[in-house]
């Protein structure tokens, strides 16, 4: 049996397993409603105010599918990922899969493609709520042919947290610890990024607008939007400082250069900033796993 | 140490901290062979078993199955392998047949193959009518039987079974103690790691003793208790016994000691020699009746015992 076969047995094993937790079921439903609950709410209170007008309405799709992206999505691939490889240790499964035929790089890949093709499964989900439920509150939909890239740009940038909690729940093996410290992350992480945010609008010192665009955070929540601006034109400052990063307009106006540049330059470095955390998490994952022995039941 | 063994097991040692484990521990196991691994509790069993499944990493020496290091070709060394570990816990969201399939997939079994093998197995092990009930609905004993199935699932040359009866009840235990022979006596390899002594005694053709880590006998069962024997006892049960019949006894040249308990004699002899015709003999001639006549060499819990205090 080829390698390939040996992963695809434990991706469709990976599925089963996460898909028996109810608590994974519980926090996508939430997602969906909350996400129904968000546009119903700004349909009916944004509703002649420069937040929806006429000519943005066409573009709601882009609120409807990029604020699921938000919140719920990182928490469930955080969820997801923090119980992948450790809940196999803590209920002892870990010695009667690793005792098989499968390497240990063979049975990471497993795990680790299972757990995130859930999850991209639920960001499909949550992407075509998103554009249906736009088209039920604010009428017919624009430029729809860039929500496919839209949804692949959501499935990048939630890379960094889920391969964050997925390195954790390998390091720590324990769900718990795993997912409460990605948490502790990704809260500690929003709330610096602002505050560097803040340090570089009020002291124009641009080591605190690097450091901002280093911070995790930073790369996973503006990725989808920067691609949103690179690939359309939305009619409205006031919409697109809802979902947009900020600095961006600032440091246009400092700079004398156009945000459409910015915006470009930006996008790169999301880009780098994913993948460069992605790939270290990942490999300290690996590294491990190969490294050191498979533990014994620990819960 | 042979090298057509089906388990090669060269001076392994492993430290858990500074705690030594395993201190220079070697034996082989041959094809055929069931191979019973002795040992108080945290003698090092069952690190043994997990070094021969590639889950832990020994600091020092190798083991091999088949020839092959599992630990550097897990692929091919554990395609040959079933493991049954210590009280199992396993994946509680399958069914019995949906964790045997998932397993079947693992060893690259084609659906056909599994589809014949799960039923079967679950038969086998007594299981048929649960097969399609959740795992997390089974008693502990039933986990132990489906582990032993799912350790046969890919019809294994080698089975690795930590403490494999531990749970079951004694018709279940019995059950599976013949299906361990019968197994061997198609050629597999059945290595078990066990307390029960009664249990490796009548299953097992060879044991391996091993107490702080490290190994204190290794060899067949005719070995172990040779080895082991101080000396041989005869057990003589009378219809009654009297002064006479002692102290006749105690003349005769190959007895040590005699010893009265109720209506029998504990005749302790001087060389490890089978005289039981000799002492039948006296008996009548003392006029006493006899109704049983045993030879009492050693047990495997008495050999046990003594290779654990050192002494032979």
């Amino acid at each position: 049996m080829s390698a390939l076969r040996r992963i695809t047995v434990i991706v469709g094993y990976e599925w089963r397993r996460a898909l028996a937790k109810k608590s994974v079921l519980a926090l996508i439903i939430l997602a969906v409603a909350v996400q129904t609950l968000i546009l119903t709410l700004y349909s009916q209170f944004t509703a002649g105010t420069m937040f929806l007008t006429e000519e943005v309405k066409p573009f709601m799709w882009i609120l409807g599918v990029l604020q699921g992206q938000g919140l719920f999505v990182q928490l469930i691939a955080i969820i997801i990922a923090g119980s992948t490889m450790s809940e196999e240790y803590e209920h002892g499964t870990a010695d009667i899969l690793l005792s098989k035929p499968v390497t240990r790089v063979e049975y990471l890949s497993g795990k680790f493609l299972g757990g995130f093709s859930l999850l991209v499964l639920v960001e499909a989900l949550t992407t075509g709520v998103g554009v249906i439920l736009a088209s039920w509150f604010f009428g017919p939909q624009n430029s729809l042919q860039y929500v496919p890239l839209m949804f692949l740009a959501i499935v990048y940038s939630t890379l960094i947290f889920f391969c964050l909690s997925f390195m954790f729940s390998e390091a720590f093996r324990r769900s718990t610890l795993a997912v409460l410290i990605a948490l502790a992350i990704l809260i500690a992480s929003s709330i610096i990024s602002q505050l560097l945010a803040w340090l570089y609008i009020t002291t124009s010192e641009y080591l605190y607008f690097y450091l901002s665009r280093g911070i995790p955070t930073w790369g996973s929540n503006y990725f989808p939007s920067l691609l949103m601006r690179e690939l359309m034109i939305i009619p409205s400052t006031a919409f697109l400082n809802l979902i947009n990063d900020p600095l961006i307009p600032i440091e246009a106006a400092k700079r004398g250069v156009s945000e459409a540049i910015l915006v470009r330059e930006a996008l790169q470095q999301a880009a780098i900033t994913i993948a460069v955390y992605a790939i270290v998490f990942i490999l300290i994952a690996v590294y491990r796993l190969l490294k050191s022995d498979v533990t014994k039941k620990t819960a | 140490m042979a090298s057509h063994s089906v388990i090669m097991v060269s001076n392994l040692t492993k430290y858990y901290g500074k705690f030594k484990a395993l201190d220079s521990v070697s034996f082989a196991v041959d094809k055929g062979w069931v191979y019973g691994c002795l040992g108080p509790n945290g003698a090092g069993k069952t690190t043994t078993i997990r070094i021969l499944l590639g889950l832990l990493r020994p600091d020092q020496g190798e083991v091999q199955l088949a020839g092959i290091n599992p630990a550097r070709d897990p692929v091919n060394a554990l395609q040959l392998v079933g493991y049954a570990p210590e009280l199992p816990t396993l994946q509680t969201f399958f069914t019995g047949e949906q964790l045997l399939d998932f397993m079947g997939k693992v060893f690259g079994l084609s659906a056909q193959a599994r589809k014949e093998r799960i039923w079967q197995l679950l038969d086998l092990v007594g299981l048929k009518e649960w097969g399609k009930k959740k795992i997390g609905t089974y008693s502990k004993g039933m986990v132990q039987r489906l582990s032993v199935a799912l350790a046969l699932v890919n019809d294994p040359m080698v089975l690795i079974m930590d403490e494999p009866t531990i749970g079951m009840d004694p018709e279940a235990t019995a059950h599976f103690r013949s299906l361990f022979t019968n197994l061997s006596k198609e050629g597999k390899t059945i290595f078990i790691s066990s307390h029960l002594l009664d249990e490796v005694q009548r299953i097992c053709t060879h044991v391996g003793m091993i107490n702080k880590g490290k190994i204190v006998f290794t060899g067949s069962i005719e070995q172990v208790l040779e080895a082991f024997t101080q000396q041989w006892v005869v057990e003589a049960e009378l219809e009654r016994v009297t002064e006479t019949i002692v102290s006749s006894l105690k003349k005769l040249d190959f007895v040590e000691d005699v010893k009265v308990e109720g209506n029998k004699l504990m005749i302790a002899l001087k060389e490890k020699k089978d005289v039981r015709g000799e002492i039948s003999s006296e008996i009548f001639r003392q006029k006493g009746v006899l109704l049983s006549l045993n030879l009492h060499k050693i047990t495997l819990e008495d050999a046990y015992l003594r290779a654990l205090k050192g002494g032979q």
